[in-house]
């Protein structure tokens, strides 16, 4: 029996769709058995058909992308009112990506930056007619509503698009590893004893040695192991942008624990070493974080 | 699955009213050696500290991970006092200077994400110093009732 699927695109790069795609002619292997019945990325659909569609027609809801919109929380609940099992794939849908760190300012903030501010606007507008509305405030889409499955990435690679696909369609289980990036770095390890960190253009990177141990921030021992170890292996520090393990409830405070564990540098030092740490230590999940919760709540208290 | 929780609606009546009567909710963590003994020092020899602090015991201030703070912020806790033992005094040797690298950086996050960083406070007191323990609670709760309630606090 062939299943019905459907992939939403809320606010995303559509990253994850491309990555889908370039499984080329593997998904040969998996396209027979999925008759797609929404897919806007690829296919002509619009809104009106999936409302269109009976609840609980469709087997398998993917929702990529996060919530800035009013018109992407309707279509997230539509999905969910459509879908029998609904993933979260990739960052955006299970962490609220990184678009997320836009919760560090109110949205009125980042609007007139956007639309009055910025250095290429010539009319400066805000665009109101014929508009859905901006949330105040973006939320992993677990916290809008209830998913059956989360798979991590940005984007997840289309080896991990497949292995699900081909799990929920065989009906073996696939639960996310506690391993990290580094179990999968092919990187040699030794003790760690960091005097100083590097930005990723100075210095000159040792290829066989652990990017940590040379100073340079790979965020990998925090990060879920799902990618590969694919940045580390080229020489690029992990960005931990597939977030943490399953295990770890705040990306950034886990990096931050680890990061005093393992820098031997005064105070002073690692606080100058780290400019932005929202920016560093939350690519992805800032919306997912503690502090964005309490950001949250404090600007809910300010308007009442 | 993460740390963000829904936000659940409070009445503005109840927040009006705990404004007033301010009393301030700080959670407190001692290491085992050197603070917690302090804190036993301070109230075996009856000193007098205001009661708004909740002391859990840990065996090492390096053992605090830095989202047991944001976690106690974020369920409303009004401050985060952090006690440990002086450097170099560290009964594992090095667990309090972990905290202290992990505090500047945690201190920092804080300061970023708009919330101010004086409801986190690091000091040391060792097990012989009662009255440094009484001081760094008083000045912390000083410190709070002048902030006022932490913006994230839901009603009791």
């Amino acid at each position: 029996m062939t299943k019905r699927v459907a992939f939403a695109q809320l606010t995303s790069c559509w990253g994850c769709d491309q990555s889908l795609v370039d499984l080329h002619f593997r998904l040969l292997d998996v396209l027979p058995e999925l008759e797609i019945v929404y897919w806007p990325a690829v296919v002509d659909y619009k809104l009106k058909d999936l409302e269109a569609l009976p609840d609980d027609s469709i087997h398998l809801g993917f929702v990529e992308g996060s919530c800035r919109t009013n018109e992407d929380l309707h279509l997230l609940k539509t999905m969910r009112k459509k879908s029998k099992l609904l993933i979260a794939w990739g960052s955006c849908s299970c962490y609220g990506g990184v678009q997320g760190l836009g919760n560090q300012w109110p949205i009125e903030e980042l609007v007139e930056r956007k639309f009055l501010q910025a250095d290429s606007v010539t009319d400066p507008r805000i665009p109101e007619s014929n508009m859905p509305g901006f949330l105040g405030i973006v939320k992993p889409n677990p916290a809008h509503v209830k998913f059956e499955m989360v798979l991590p990435g940005c984007p997840p690679t289309s080896d991990n698009t497949y292995d699900v696909v081909e799990a929920l369609l065989t009906g073996k289980p696939f639960d996310l590893p506690e391993r990290t990036v580094c179990d999968e770095c092919p990187k040699e390890r030794e003790d760690k004893h960091i005097v100083k960190f590097y930005r990723t253009h100075e210095g000159k990177i040792d290829p066989n040695k652990c990017l940590l141990d040379q100073g340079y921030l790979c965020l990998g021992f925090a990060t879920i192991g799902l990618c590969g170890a694919q940045c580390p292996t080229v020489n690029t520090p992990c960005k931990g942008c597939f977030g943490p393990p399953p295990s770890v409830k705040d990306h950034g405070a886990k990096i931050i624990s680890a990061l005093g564990a393992v820098a031997e540098m005064s105070p002073e030092e690692l606080k100058e070493a780290f400019p932005d740490p929202i920016g560093s230590f939350y690519f992805t999940d800032y919306a997912a974080s503690y502090l964005s919760s309490i950001t949250a709540k404090k600007r809910k208290e300010k308007e009442e | 699955m993460t740390a963000m929780a829904d936000t659940s609606s409070s009445s503005t009546k109840a927040k009006k009213k705990r404004k007033k009567g301010f009393e301030p909710r700080i959670v407190s963590f001692c290491c085992n050696w050197c603070s917690y003994a302090g804190a036993d020092l301070a109230g075996t020899s009856r000193m007098q500290m205001p009661p708004n602090v909740r002391i859990i015991r840990v065996n090492c201030t390096g053992r605090i991970d830095p989202s047991f703070v944001l976690d106690a912020l974020a369920q409303g806790a009004d401050g985060v006092l952090i006690s440990g033992c002086h450097p170099g005094d560290c009964h594992y040797t090095s667990g309090n200077l972990k905290m202290r690298g992990r505090f500047v950086l945690l201190e920092s996050l804080v300061e970023q994400a708009g919330f101010d960083p004086r409801r986190v406070h690091l000091q040391w007191a060792s097990a012989a110093e009662g009255d440094v323990f009484r001081d760094g609670v008083t000045a912390m709760v000083e410190r709070i009732k002048e902030l006022g309630p932490n913006p994230a606090r839901e009603e009791d």
